[in-house]
């Protein structure tokens, strides 16, 4: 029995939906036969990474504040690819918005006042904007490309955490450790649910997702974006500067990142440490593309990472499974996700074996 | 003079394992494939040759390993861009999540150990002197690295091969009507850069540091990616970026470790000049009229056959 690829008429909608979930679903597969294959518990493995972390129900905190940066910054990201602009640097745009919000929060220690925290946030926002408009500017002027400089950017930024945190912004107090002291309590995100970690940053996470989720399907800007993706030709012709959509794009992804940032230092961190990078920019991609590049599949992605995320540390204490593996499975999810696309554009067709004319 | 020339030394162990990559990745390029997996498959081969090393002490077949351990990792990207037509980009990036995730869960239990670093190629009666030290005193992949400028070169340019390889990568509808092979070309081409990349990394553990760290590739692989691009997929322009690579990664080292006005700047600021030079240097050959003029006319594009 043969099979072979048949184009479809036109791409297939069911398949741009199925596929997310067959990806998830042949990953917990094939990564229980691939770990117990190389000699670690598969079947503990999968349970513990996926399932774990929905049955116990003392985990869902965890997952929230996981998944809300990993949402945020995957919202942003599925604009910009949808556009076509590659901007791979939002760990290094999440990491100057926390920066950004530091600077604020340590300039207005001690003080007190509503204001600090909004504050913080637009600094972050700015923050990452800024950093974004780097790649942005480099390849509207000069045609660089911006997969590169966003991502070169990132390590540079890591440097400067450490050079800020060791020198300038070190915490007078901190005996001698890397870090800024603790924020004071206005700079700091409030929990929204008593007695829980879960931070004002969750419930901005679904929001971001839904906001965006209309701009991009019921303004001029989403259009824009979708157009200048699908068909740039067209969209050249229909007036859409390509530029000008680089630059929408480069700045709505490092807002984003940079909004991811400050939240993530103002709310689960409540300080400047050298652990603040923690690859929520680059796992973000995966999102991004585990949500169709929809701002709520992204939602839905980024719950599924985090789940992963969550799964992975609880399977280190439970069956002592190495921390690398969670990444391990994130890549595995892409690989099929990405394997699948290609039954949204064609098909399996069943080949009968046919007697071959000139064999006679 | 002592010190310029232990300077020299590490210029040349820093650049080697970026010009082992980037040489892979201009012939991928060169082909019309573009892996952006290249610093995932370096970290594969730095652990298989980690390991390797680790278990026999033959250097040799640790880089072979490597080299294999990348093609492997290669073949991924290979399926699904070349077999599937999956997006380059994209599968590019997941290659390396993954080959970052693959390394660190494979070296997990060998933190800390160290290995022994490769010997230099020729018997220690040739590099007596300061001048057979410059010439002779360096291991296999150094030299194996400008072989392999050369033979690239000679490859793409003097061999029927070669231009079979630029037509795909230049016109692949033409190259696929007068009966190549594209999808065939450009496989050779990936598990070619994945080996390359592989041997790359592998020289982390055999010529820099002995022993394994995560993520111990640090981003030159996507500095050789952009190499490329630097030297208009051209091999000697190749070999001069990595070397310039090389240096700047060797002033960090010494500022930091030496006194004198380099000291004053913060070390972080040097560790992060060799990002912020890729960056200057993008620039710069944007400026260059003949800039993107070179670039493989088919690179990133899936390839469909027409009929």
């Amino acid at each position: 029995m043969q099979f072979r690829l048949e184009k479809r008429r036109e791409p297939s909608k069911a398949m741009i939906y199925i596929t997310p979930v067959v990806a998830v679903v042949l990953t917990m597969i094939v990564g229980a036969v691939i770990f117990s294959l190389i000699g670690y518990d598969g079947i503990g493995a999968v349970r513990e990474i996926f399932l774990t972390p929905l049955t116990n129900s003392y985990k869902w905190q965890d997952l929230g504040i996981k998944a809300a940066p990993l949402i945020i910054i995957g919202v942003g990201l599925s604009i910009a690819y949808r556009a076509n602009v590659w901007n791979i640097g939002a760990e290094g745009q999440y990491v100057i918005g926390g920066l950004a919000g530091t600077g604020i929060a340590l300039l207005t220690y001690g003080m007190t006042g509503w204001w600090i925290l909004p504050l913080m946030v637009l600094a972050g926002m700015l923050g990452g904007m800024a950093y974004a408009a780097i790649p942005a500017l480099l390849r509207t002027r000069l045609n660089v490309n911006e997969i590169l400089t966003s991502l070169m950017l990132t390590y540079a930024s890591v440097q400067l955490i450490y050079y800020l945190i060791r020198a300038p912004w070190k915490d007078p107090m901190g005996m001698g450790f890397p870090q800024t002291r603790l924020f004071s309590e206005a700079a700091r995100l409030p929990t929204i649910i008593p007695g829980t970690i879960v931070h004002l940053g969750v419930p901005i996470a679904v929001l971001v997702g839904i906001v965006a989720w209309f701009i991009m399907t019921r303004s001029v800007f989403g259009y824009r974006m979708r157009v200048v993706g699908a068909a740039p030709h067209a969209a050249r012709y229909g007036g859409f500067s390509e530029n000008k959509t680089i630059w929408l794009a480069m700045l709505v992804s490092g807002g984003l990142a940079g909004l991811a940032g400050v939240l993530e230092v103002a709310g689960p961190f409540q300080r400047m440490v050298p652990g603040f990078p923690t690859n929520y920019g680059f796992t973000a991609i995966i999102v991004a593309f585990l949500g169709r590049l929809n701002p709520l599949g992204v939602i839905v992605a980024g719950i599924v990472l985090a789940i992963t995320f969550v799964g992975g540390e609880v399977a280190q204490t439970t069956i002592g499974l190495p921390n690398a593996a969670t990444g391990i499975f994130q890549a595995m999810m892409l690989f099929f996700l990405l394997a699948g696309d290609i039954l949204i554009k064609y098909r399996l067709r069943r080949v009968l074996p046919q007697p071959s004319v000139g064999a006679a | 003079m002592e010190l310029a020339l232990a300077i020299l030394i590490t210029v040349v162990g820093a650049s080697t394992p970026i010009l082992i990559a980037a040489l892979g990745e201009l012939v991928v390029e060169k082909a019309g494939v573009l892996n952006l997996g290249v610093e995932g498959m370096m970290l594969i081969g730095a652990i298989a040759g980690f390991v390797v090393q680790f278990h026999t002490g033959n250097p040799y077949l640790a880089l072979l390993c490597g080299a294999a351990a990348g093609t492997a990792a290669s073949l991924i990207f290979g399926f699904l861009t070349l077999s599937l037509s999956a997006n380059q980009t994209a599968t590019g990036l997941a290659l390396t999540i993954f080959g970052t995730g693959f390394s660190a869960l494979a070296g997990s239990s060998y933190s800390a150990r160290p290995v022994t670093l490769m010997q230099p190629l020729f018997p220690a009666e040739f590099y007596g002197n300061p001048i057979g030290r410059v010439i002779f005193g360096y291991s296999f992949p150094v030299y194996f690295s400008f072989v392999m400028v050369v033979a690239i070169w000679y490859f793409l340019h003097k061999t029927r091969a070669g231009l079979i390889l630029r037509a795909v990568g230049e016109n692949d509808q033409s190259a696929h009507s007068i009966g190549y092979s594209v999808i065939g070309v450009r496989y050779l081409a990936v598990m070619f850069g994945g080996a390359m990349a592989g041997i790359a990394g592998a020289c982390f553990p055999l010529l820099l540091t002995p022993q394994w760290a995560e993520r111990m590739t640090a981003g030159r692989g996507w500095i050789a990616v952009a190499l490329v691009v630097f030297a208009s997929w051209k091999p000697f322009r190749l070999l001069g970026g990595a070397y310039l690579f090389g240096l700047v990664m060797t002033t960090e080292l010494y500022a930091k470790a030496g006194g004198g006005p380099l000291s004053a700047v913060p070390s972080e600021l040097w560790a992060a000049l060799p990002y912020i030079a890729t960056v200057v240097v993008l620039v710069l050959i944007s400026l260059r009229r003949d800039a993107s003029t070179n670039a493989p006319a088919c690179l990133g594009k899936p390839f469909l056959p027409a009929n």
